[in-house]
């Protein structure tokens, strides 16, 4: 999928010129505050709506001009779903076959395959309307799934489903990529971006500020980086010293068992913060860069400036 | 485009159309309206009607609602079936799948079309059983399948009408509340046209009359039934206040024709060009 230089102009408000793109095989988190422009850039792909100016191609094909063509293969899961509540979740999965095209024995199998895997078999023939907020999620991730597409695009697709039910999706997210589909996901959920996503692309007033690899995107808008350390007992002075001296570290605070290593953007001395550690004798639990670091990244990319 | 997803996207629509309890409420009033008079007469005594209007009763439960109730229901099914899409953003879902808007303007267009011709259907099934089970064997029957096509046909003009304003203001209430208004106040006008030129003999009052929306529709199925049937049956429209406006086929034809495709044009025309909303409520 390619938005080259996309801009839809709603008079009071201008989203773009968007230029993204996203290949096979990868699964780009897609971030922004509310309002940045995201489900803007969505729907254009989509053809749902129409850039001002600019392009789009879905699947090498324009998505307004070539509709079927381009959404043959695409899989769409809105965020807050307004699904048919008339009908059950086995007749939105027979309706959503019919209109790829599927019939018969294909249709049939492909129907309780896909409700099975989201964890709905038990409530097939229930109205969708009497379904719980997080069923109905479900649901709509399924109904993205229906005909086996090559490219899901997934916003908010985790809202209101159950921890367990959050990691059997992720697991249903990487089996699609690992077949060789990709997927575009839209969060505001920064720990799901970085548990799933390789590729990221964040929007910010309807402008695109990053596009790259996850890794790089943290490093790029950071100030410093903090490494999290967890030892089996108290950290010595000695040990403090000796991390304090490490090239690349710019701090160290002992607490405890627990040690926080700053250092700078450019470095990763996590090796030999480990040998300096077992060397001293110490225990290592665990040690890593810490979970906020997305965050801190998001916003500061938000800003514009690093803090 | 794809007789497939057409076909799908109509059953689609139909199932939608019969969830919503407004269309079935007007629906059962209707069937009610139409059978209930029947079984009325039955209890009060069928002594009542002169014997020689019995075989020709069913034409009463076929003509009187045609003015007014068919239209309506044709109103209704049309009136919400875009709109309702954008209200409960189930447009965008429909349309993120490989489906051309053509395909879904059909799509949905032909299911309500197709709900409209069972409604009518079951009205006439209703009407001759009604009629036949209370004043006995009914005649003239042979001209039934002739004046159902032609209420159907008729019918295009509220189902297109409520239809376009449906796509054009996408919110339901409004596009029940504008199609009605342009339906009541076309009745309205003709009903004042008609009088005033009885009164003044004056033929542009006529002639405005024929040209409202409501004029060829409440015409057409008299014009082309009337001649196949007996004297005695005219007779009972009298009583009844049924009457063609003074027109002929071809003209009742064309008019029908002309307001729905103009409706159904610009409805297509608006849907191609213009965004899909999300969720408007």
């Amino acid at each position: 999928m390619a938005l080259d230089g996309a801009v839809k102009d709603y008079g009071s408000k201008k989203i773009g010129p968007i230029t993204l793109r996203v290949e096979s095989g990868e699964i780009v988190g897609f971030l922004g505050p509310n309002g940045s422009g995201k489900s803007t850039t969505i729907r254009m792909l989509l053809g749902l709506i129409r850039p001002s100016s600019g392009s789009v191609r879905l699947m090498q094909s324009d998505p307004i001009r070539q509709h079927e063509k381009a959404l043959a293969e695409v899989g769409y899961s809105p965020e807050l779903p307004n699904l048919q509540t008339f009908l059950s979740p086995r007749e939105l999965l027979d309706l959503t076959g019919r209109l790829r095209g599927l019939s018969g024995r294909a249709l049939e199998s492909e129907t309780p395959r896909l409700l099975a895997d989201v964890g709905l078999a038990e409530y097939e023939g229930y109205k969708i309307s009497k379904l719980s907020k997080g069923m109905v999620q479900r649901l709509s991730v399924a109904q993205a799934m229906v005909g086996s597409p090559k490219l899901l695009v997934l916003d908010e697709p985790t809202i209101g489903i159950d921890p367990a039910g959050v990691a059997h999706f992720r697991s249903l997210f990487r089996d699609f990529v690992q077949k060789g589909g990709t997927i575009l996901l839209s969060s505001h959920i920064l720990s799901e971006v970085e548990a799933l996503c390789t590729g990221l692309a964040v929007i910010h007033s309807g402008s695109l500020v990053y596009r790259g690899e996850l890794q790089k995107f943290v490093p790029t808008w950071v100030g410093a980086r903090t490494i999290s350390v967890e030892l089996g007992g108290p950290a010595d002075d000695a040990l403090v010293r000796a991390l304090s001296g490490v090239r690349g570290v710019t701090g160290v605070k002992a607490s405890g068992e627990k040690l926080l290593i700053e250092v700078s953007k450019e470095a990763d001395p996590r090796g030999e913060i480990s040998k300096l550690i077992v060397g001293s004798g110490a225990r290592l639990l665990s040690m890593g860069y810490s979970r906020d670091e997305l965050q801190e990244a998001y916003v500061n990319s938000m800003r514009g400036t690093i803090e | 485009m794809r007789a497939g997803r057409v076909l799908t996207l109509s059953r689609y629509e139909i199932r939608r159309a019969v969830a919503r309890k407004k269309v079935l409420a007007v629906v059962a009033l209707t069937i009610l309206l139409d059978t209930a008079p029947y079984y009325a007469l039955a209890v009060a005594g069928v002594s009542l009607i002169p014997a020689t209007y019995h075989p020709y009763l069913w034409v009463v439960g076929i003509f009187i609602p045609q003015a007014f109730f068919l239209q309506f229901i044709a109103l209704l099914i049309a009136a919400g079936s875009m709109s309702e899409e954008y209200e409960q953003g189930t447009a965008e879902v429909l349309l993120s799948k490989p489906v051309s808007r053509s395909e879904y303007f059909f799509g949905k267009y032909l299911g309500g079309y197709i709900l409209l011709m069972m409604v009518v259907g079951l009205n006439a099934v209703l009407t001759v059983s009604s009629a036949t089970f209370v004043f006995g064997p009914q005649v003239g029957l042979l001209v039934l399948p002739l004046v159902l096509v032609v209420q159907v046909f008729s019918g295009l003009v509220f189902y297109s009408v409520a239809f376009m304003i449906g796509e054009l203001v996408r919110r339901s209430s409004l596009s029940y509340i504008l199609s009605s208004a342009i339906f009541f106040t076309s009745e309205i006008v003709g009903i004042y046209l008609t009088v005033i030129y009885s009164l003044t003999g004056e033929a542009v009052f006529k002639t405005a009359s024929l040209y409202l929306p409501t004029s060829p529709v409440d015409s057409l199925p008299l014009l082309l039934a009337e001649p196949r049937l007996p004297g005695t049956v005219q007779l009972l429209f009298r009583l009844g206040g049924v009457g063609a406006v003074e027109t002929s086929v071809a003209f009742s034809v064309l008019l029908i024709a002309a307001y729905s495709v103009v409706a159904t044009a610009i409805a297509i025309a608006y849907f191609s060009r213009v965004d899909i909303a999300k969720k408007i409520a």
